[in-house]
């Protein structure tokens, strides 16, 4: 399956509004997280005082990045852990390529994890003949299926019970079911196997403790637990933004992040992994490698609006509070972190030549703001992208083009802007709009469906194409407020 | 580490000094970020910390028992393995090397209980019985170290984990949970620590709670609160 880029979003968006499927299936996951994630922030009685205390810690990190990731990786060599340093995905594969090729490695199993999707590390595997395993249930049927995640929490999220039974019957060779039970317990008995025989277990890392040099990775399926404890090596990849200060640190953050994600308290597992195993035949890997990866996020501490982006702990809870996102889903974004978190990063991570479209995927509603554990935020962040378009035209290559026909949209929001500061000019213009809109009208809209506007205006068509517009009212709101409140005081 | 690997912290740290440099005289205006709606809906307070802990831990699917000392523990323990015996899901069982779990598992009716089978055998057993080193009421969870007993894997392959907890080792919160487990000299931490809150789930088909997809299916866990009279919280 060919898979999309960010490049091409509005044709995706558009393509994703045609799939009735996938637009049931965001609605129930969306509106499912969100209600959860609602009623858990509802059971502690100081959220807004977390959400401070978290956005501080990951501020003050921040600001000392580089003292905080020296601690850490000093602390975590102390206790056995190997440091490794990637500049870019190219460096870090090249990482774990070595590793495996030093072992010998055939099977690699995986817990999922952002940063390995954002390397592309399962194909780099591959490409030296080792396969590389998902083994997180959704990681994992979207892997035999050949796609992409469309959900940073539930990846497979826009797959049927039916599609995913014919996909095990077809590469598993399993019965026909389409009881979820039984596919869960099908995808147990074969990651099972493979558990048994992997010879590296490769995982993501929530967050990295400076003063501890601990690791803290969290889960509900029980397969990170497997993929840390089983193999001989564990690989650990870890951006360079994941670091936090202290191990108290830690409380803040598992409260806010299970109840961001998923709406619960707690997930159902929490591995806290420092360094190497003190006795060789303690349980679990003899070898801890900790990849330290930068692939653009130093870059994003050059400007305090930029630097919010690396606050992120990857929740999700942007995604399912955004209007766009529940409409369109993951694959749209063409980028492995989509939705409004997505449409500011991605741009950041892969230049904004390739994904100019991504910072106006949104209607600055606020709603990502609004959830946010960290209070990133993201229409700050949107803007600041937009800004940086307009500004630099050839760092956009559709604005750029834009920019050199729509002299007359510059024109126009001039205008607009100016009767916008002036009250009287304002009402006077509403109070002209409404009586000439009655040549655009149709029914009580104005705009595609029914109207003329977009017939026998040109310019304003391609605004229309898309939108209809309320009719503006005879009586304006400030007249009406006028009203409402001369018969009191 | 590497050549390659010190090459690119050196550029890493670089990166990271200027980008830190030149974003020093930018000014910026926090926007004032809309508090989050919704009124709180906190616990009363009027549980103990482990009557709070057993709810917690049942809410997300486990079952939860307490016995006032060792003995009937170990009672309830044998009722339990006789239950999952009577399904079909009680034949092996697999205990960790605490001496605890070795007395409560003394009276346990089966011929097949062994002390930490290896990984690859781990794989074939129905049941592991473990002890915990502490249990955080506020949220119901274990927590497994990995230093004071070899439970890692004995909790985690098979389909059935039943925990051993002391309720003198219950605290409130994970941030108690946290700072007993710190240490001022990182090497004294313990290598690897497990928190477990309720049964391996997942959701990842249509949303669908499923249990048991990696970890244990079920999760039963048994307090012993043998503390005399005067030290338990008296809103029983």
């Amino acid at each position: 399956m060919d898979h999309l880029t960010s490049e091409t979003f509005d044709a995706n968006a558009r393509a994703a509004l045609t799939d009735s499927q996938l637009r049931g299936a965001l609605k129930n996951v969306t509106s499912l997280f969100g209600q959860r994630r609602l009623a858990a922030v509802r059971s502690v009685s100081n959220w807004e005082e977390l959400r401070s205390e978290a956005r501080r810690i990951k501020d003050e990190t921040l600001l000392n990045l580089d003292k905080y990731l020296d601690e850490f990786t000093a602390k975590a060599e102390a206790c056995g852990a190997q440091i490794h340093w990637a500049r870019d995905a190219a460096e870090a594969n090249e990482i774990v390529k070595t590793l495996a090729r030093e072992r010998q490695a055939r099977l690699v199993v995986k817990s999922k994890s952002m940063t390995t999707e954002e390397i592309h590390l399962n194909a780099a595997l591959e490409a030296i003949g080792v396969e590389a395993l998902e083994t997180d249930l959704g990681e994992y049927i979207i892997q035999l299926a050949g796609e992409t995640p469309s959900h940073i929490i539930a990846p497979a999220i826009h797959k049927t019970r039916y599609q995913i039974a014919d996909l095990f019957v077809e590469k598993l060779g399993i019965a026909p079911t389409d009881d979820v039970v039984m596919l869960t317990a099908t995808a147990r008995r074969v990651l099972r196997q493979k558990f048994a025989a992997a010879d590296v277990g490769i995982s993501g890392v929530n967050f990295g403790v400076a003063e501890t040099g601990t690791i803290l990775i969290l889960e509900n399926e029980g397969n990170i637990r497997l993929t840390t404890s089983l193999p001989k090596i564990h690989i650990a990849v870890m951006g360079i933004e994941k670091v936090i200060p202290r191990f108290a640190d830690l409380a803040v953050f598992l409260k806010l992040l299970p109840r961001s994600g998923t709406g619960q308290h707690l997930t159902s597992y929490q591995s806290l992994i420092t360094g190497t195993k003190r006795t060789t035949d303690g349980e679990g890997p003899e070898q801890l490698h900790i990849i330290l990866l930068d692939n653009g996020r130093s870059k994003m501490l050059a400007h305090p609006t930029t630097r919010q982006s690396l606050a992120c702990i990857r929740c999700g809870a942007c995604l399912n509070a955004c209007p766009v996102y529940q409409q369109i889903g993951g694959h749209a974004y063409g980028s492995v972190y989509p939705g409004p978190i997505g449409a500011v990063i991605t741009p950041q991570l892969i230049g904004l030549k390739k994904s100019s479209q991504l910072p106006y995927a949104s209607s600055l509603c606020g709603a990502c703001r609004e959830v946010c554990p960290v209070k990133i935020d993201i229409p700050e962040l949107l803007l600041h992208l937009r800004a940086e378009i307009k500004r630099e035209p050839a760092v956009g290559r559709q604005e750029s083009e834009g920019v050199a026909k729509n002299r007359g949209e510059q024109l126009a929001f001039k205008f607009w802007a100016m009767v916008m500061m002036r009250p009287r000019l304002y009402e006077f213009s509403a109070r002209v709009g409404h009586l000439l809109q009655r040549f655009i009208k149709r029914g009580e809209r104005i705009g595609k469906v029914g109207g003329l506007l977009g017939r026998i205006a040109p310019p304003l068509a391609a605004w229309t194409s898309a939108r209809d517009l309320r009719p503006i009212e005879a009586e304006s709101f400030r007249q009406q407020w006028r009203r409402e409140t001369a018969g009191r005081s | 580490m590497t050549n390659t690997s010190r090459a690119a912290r050196e550029a890493i740290m670089h990166s990271i000094r200027s980008s830190l440099a030149a974003s020093q005289g930018i000014v910026h205006t926090p926007h004032t970020i809309v508090p989050d709606h919704g009124e709180p809906i906190v616990a009363d307070g009027s549980l103990s910390p482990i009557e709070t802990f057993c709810a917690r831990l049942e809410s997300v699917g486990g079952h939860c028992h307490i016995a006032p000392d060792e003995e009937a523990a170990a009672r309830m323990l044998s009722a339990i393995i006789t239950d999952l015996k009577a399904r079909q899901a009680g034949k092996r069982i697999a205990l960790s090397d605490s001496p605890t779990v070795a007395r409560l598992a003394r009276d346990i009716d089966s011929d097949e209980i062994d002390v930490c089978p290896a990984p690859h055998d781990l794989f074939n057993y129905d049941v592991g019985i473990t002890a915990t080193q502490a249990a955080i009421a506020e949220t119901g969870t274990l927590v497994l170290v990995a230093e004071n007993e070899r439970h890692r894997l004995v909790s985690l392959l098979p389909p059935v984990h039943i925990a051993i907890v002391h309720a003198r080792n219950v605290v409130l919160t994970i941030a108690d949970a946290l700072s007993q487990l710190r240490c001022d000299d990182p090497q004294e931490m313990s290598r690897a620590i497990t928190f477990i809150t309720g049964p391996s789930r997942t959701a990842d088909i249509e949303l669908t709670l499923t249990v048991g997809v990696h970890g244990p299916k079920e999760l039963y866990v048994i307090v012993i609160d043998d503390r005399v009279a005067d030290n338990k919280p008296s809103s029983v």
